[in-house]
């Protein structure tokens, strides 16, 4: 079999776009069913556990650990058709616009700290401090300056959530390979340009490891700053319903709680999957 | 959970050549914190920063002082420690028992992984008010939650660990006859040893936010509890109140130091901290 | 088509060609030292001594010479990427102060170099759109240049999708497609196997007469440079001084089977190889 790269012709490169299709063509319905098979197959260890959790608490009398089936009945009245709606609708959009402000923000001082080198020496290690500080031992102090409402629980959100972030948007700049850089500059790339479209991309994978940091770090505080500040939301509503005797209700928001990271996740992957494409392909290409 | 930036604990600046370079460094950072200092007084003499909200640099401290001198903030920081180094302990005793022993054998590895990487993204903080309806505000409860959200990060990382054994090495364990409890301990554990090295230095920082986040919602006596009841006392208290949270954050940055220079020393003979040694400042 | 031009110390000094202009590029005496990092007061690396070479308008020039020479240092020199330590790199005339708009670097590894988050023809079309090129413009400039590298159909394709010698070749593509007056490449071809390289090595010579652009190629391999080259430029080992220049005044076109059996080409080995590995 010729290596591409024999005949100079242009056939040649039609050539080596049909062998890329013929590829893909060539998997067996087989192998495809296998790859679905398998990515749905660490599920069974999670049904097991939710089918057991089922069955073991279906009798169940006690106060604290409700039936599941009961459970999940009350977690539709209340959050899908009921009432606590507008809580969870309260408590995503505090989330939604403090990750926000903590993505773009650490993205945007991240490369901004890249390009002044004087300033992040001179700053890296109050950044730093920032980064390990644990957030929620801030939420008190930012009661106290913004209230218990909507503008605190943004801020707090997005003050703890954009170290990671802007943490690894700074490394990933840094590291990004010395030869794209130069490619860059013979190219005829500079400044500003040169950061949108090389050095951003290049460092994407890592900034995108800082955006998964960060969105961890969101839905903490998103519940924790409910919880102190007592107004709403689906913190305040599981802590709420936990101090009056409701373990019902505080289930449901637990369970509640649980979908909310699993869901976030799941999208934040499918994101992932989406914008970094080209950067796993060509890692699984390389690895073969 | 806040996981490091996926560099060494130290800033992640390099040592440049030069010694003039690193002192004008220096300079550049005292002059940033004498700066900001600066500021911060001005803006609250100005009237610009309300006193019954923001407290003045002056008093914040000195409160900081004052409190270093005394025994209670000791006392907390001895409190929250203490909940971090149980929870530390436990999870992570749990979590490398369990690793291992499921890591060892691969059908259950490749089962559960999933599992647990689905777990993972369950916020931790859902399981407070379980841990508060068993345990009540109480310090056990602080050391299960503590425990409870170490395991999760860590166990993975055992997870990788075990299976990441390099073939050589195991193999030149078998034809040593090293078997059971000693092959575990000398060629096992130090072959998992750096991705549980970073396993721990994600768990130790979780552990801390857990910490603090349990003391401020089931009470106690640590840090956590301190920043809430000065917050709760007013604006009087407000500086005392930061001087807690300037606590808070040198804990987080001496205990990822601490965890820096512990993997170096116990980890000196692996790779990647040699490398790492070779540009050590 | 082959200029000559004024001697160099080290060579026997040669008449300048008439009307051959201003060269595309010149080096007088550059000298390049590192600090070789670490604690202050560590020695300098030195890297080139003196360098001296001019490269006439439309010449195919090599640099050969042992690792460690330099090389790779003097091209970034030519490029603009790395100011002389002292000396003087001129491009056209004028001093090289940053990478002039007029040259193209193929690198030798191309997977690094190639934008992995981006087509084939994005790749392409990227020094296109700094430039200015407008939209039609450049769809037809990607597809003349990537016909002119034989690989017509694989735009949609990203670089890491292809083979090395493809990638390269998109490689070689993206520097013509701006259509500069200097083309350098830094051991482009070291990262392919033997056959892609002999065909890389005409491909890159049709391209050099189909574009008229002057080339500076660096290469570690002799049979190569000989192929290839109007002049070769010979370093010594570090730190790198020229040591000769040889002119190769084998007839073109160049065929690998014919020219690889003159034996001139054999007598033109036998010379480098002693020069190369002269100490």
């Amino acid at each position: 079999m010729h290596r591409d790269g024999n005949g100079i012709a242009a056939g040649s490169g039609q050539q080596a776009a049909a062998a890329g299709t013929a590829g893909r063509r060539r998997v067996p319905l087989l192998s495809a069913l296998g790859r679905a098979a398998r990515a749905v197959a660490w599920l069974w260890l999670f049904a097991v556990g939710v089918a057991a959790w089922w069955v073991l608490s279906a009798h169940s009398t006690s106060l604290y650990f409700p039936p599941l089936e009961k459970i999940l009945r009350q977690l539709y009245a209340l959050w899908i058709a009921g009432s606590a709606r507008g809580q969870l609708a309260a408590s995503l959009e505090q989330f939604a616009a403090g990750y926000a402000i903590a993505g773009l923000g650490g993205i945007g001082i991240g490369a901004l700290l890249w390009s002044v080198r004087g300033v992040r020496e001179a700053t890296s290690p109050y950044i730093y401090f920032l980064y390990v500080l644990p957030a929620p031992a801030l939420v008190p102090a930012v009661m106290t300056i913004f209230g218990i409402g909507f503008t605190m629980k943004v801020v707090i959100i997005a003050f703890a959530a954009i170290w990671p972030t802007l943490l690894n948007t700074l490394d990933g700049m840094r590291g990004v390979d010395e030869i794209k850089l130069d490619t860059s500059r013979v190219l005829g790339l500079s400044g500003f340009r040169a950061v949108r479209s090389v050095v951003l991309p290049a460092a994407a994978p890592q900034i995108v490891a800082g955006l998964r940091n960060s969105l961890q770090v969101a839905i903490i505080l998103m519940v924790v700053s409910e919880w102190i500040a007592s107004t709403g939301g689906i913190g305040y509503f599981i802590v709420n319903a936990q101090q009056a005797f409701n373990y019902l209700n505080m289930w449901t928001g637990i369970i509640m709680l649980a979908l909310i990271g699993i869901v976030a996740n799941l999208l934040f992957v499918l994101a992932e999957n989406w914008l970094l494409h080209w950067h796993y392909a060509a890692r699984a290409k390389e690895a073969r | 959970m806040r996981l490091p930036a996926g560099t060494a604990a130290g800033a992640p600046v390099r040592v440049p050549p030069g010694r003039g370079r690193a002192l004008g460094r220096l300079a550049a950072r005292l002059a940033v914190l004498a700066a900001a200092l600066g500021l911060w007084q001005a803006l609250s003499e100005s009237g610009l920063i309300r006193a019954d909200e923001f407290p003045s640099m002056t008093a914040t401290v000195a409160a900081l002082g004052h409190q270093l001198a005394g025994a209670a903030l000791w006392a907390a920081v001895g409190d929250t420690m203490a909940a971090w180094v149980v929870g530390l302990l436990l999870g992570g005793g749990c979590a490398i028992a369990v690793g291992t022993l499921i890591g060892l054998n691969g059908f259950a590895l490749r089962s559960v992984t999933p599992v647990v990487e689905f777990f993972k993204t369950i916020p931790v903080i859902a399981v407070l008010p379980i841990a508060l309806v068993l345990w009540g505000t109480t310090l056990t409860m602080q050391y299960v939650l503590v425990a409870f959200a170490v395991f999760w990060p860590l166990v993975i990382q055992v997870f990788y660990g075990v299976r990441s054994m390099d073939p050589t090495v195991r193999d030149t364990a078998t034809v040593l006859q090293v078997r059971g409890g000693r092959r575990f301990f000398v060629v096992v554990l130090p072959s998992a040893a750096p991705f549980i090295a970073t396993g721990l230095r994600v768990s130790a920082a979780v552990a801390l936010i857990i910490a603090i986040i349990a003391e401020l919602i089931g009470g106690g006596s640590g840090v956590g509890v301190r920043i809430l009841t000065a917050e709760n006392s007013g604006p009087t208290a407000y500086p005392v109140m930061y001087a807690y949270i300037l606590v808070a954050g040198l804990l987080g940055v001496g205990l990822a130091g601490a965890f820096a220079l512990a993997e170096r020393r116990f980890l000196h003979w692996h790779e990647s901290q040699r490398e790492a040694a070779r540009h050590a400042p | 088509m082959i200029s000559r031009d004024v001697g160099a110390p080290g060579g026997a000094g040669r008449a300048a060609h008439a009307g051959s202009g201003v060269p595309v590029v010149s080096l007088r005496h550059v000298r390049k030292s590192y600090p070789a990092g670490g604690r202050a007061g560590a020695a300098e690396r030195l890297a080139l001594a003196d360098v001296t070479f001019d490269v006439a308008r439309g010449e195919f020039a090599c640099v050969v010479g042992p690792s460690g020479a330099g090389k790779t240092t003097l091209l970034r020199c030519l490029a603009g990427l790395m100011p002389p330590t002292s000396g003087e790199a001129l491009f056209e005339g004028n001093v090289l102060r940053r990478v002039p708009d007029r040259v193209g670097v193929v690198f030798q590894d191309y997977s690094r170099s190639l934008y992995p988050w981006l087509t084939v023809n994005r790749n392409i079309a990227l020094p296109l759109k700094v430039r200015g090129v407008d939209k039609a413009t450049r769809a037809k400039r990607i597809a003349e240049v990537l016909a002119s590298v034989g690989l017509a159909g694989v735009g949609r394709q990203y670089p890491w999708q292809l083979s090395g010698g493809m990638q390269q070749r998109v490689a070689i593509a993206r520097s013509l497609a701006y259509r500069p007056d200097l083309l350098l490449m830094d051991e482009p071809f070291a990262s392919v196997d033997a056959q892609t390289r002999f065909e890389l090595e005409d491909l890159i010579l049709r391209v050099r007469d189909e574009f008229n652009v002057t080339v500076v190629f660096v290469t570690h391999d002799i049979d190569e440079a000989i192929y290839l080259a109007d002049r070769i430029v010979v370093l010594s080992a570090s730190p790198g001084v020229v040591a000769e220049i040889v002119d190769v005044a084998l007839p073109r076109p160049r065929d690998q089977i014919t020219t690889k059996s003159d034996e001139r080409f054999a007598r033109y080995r036998q010379k480098l190889l002693g020069l190369v590995m002269a100490r």
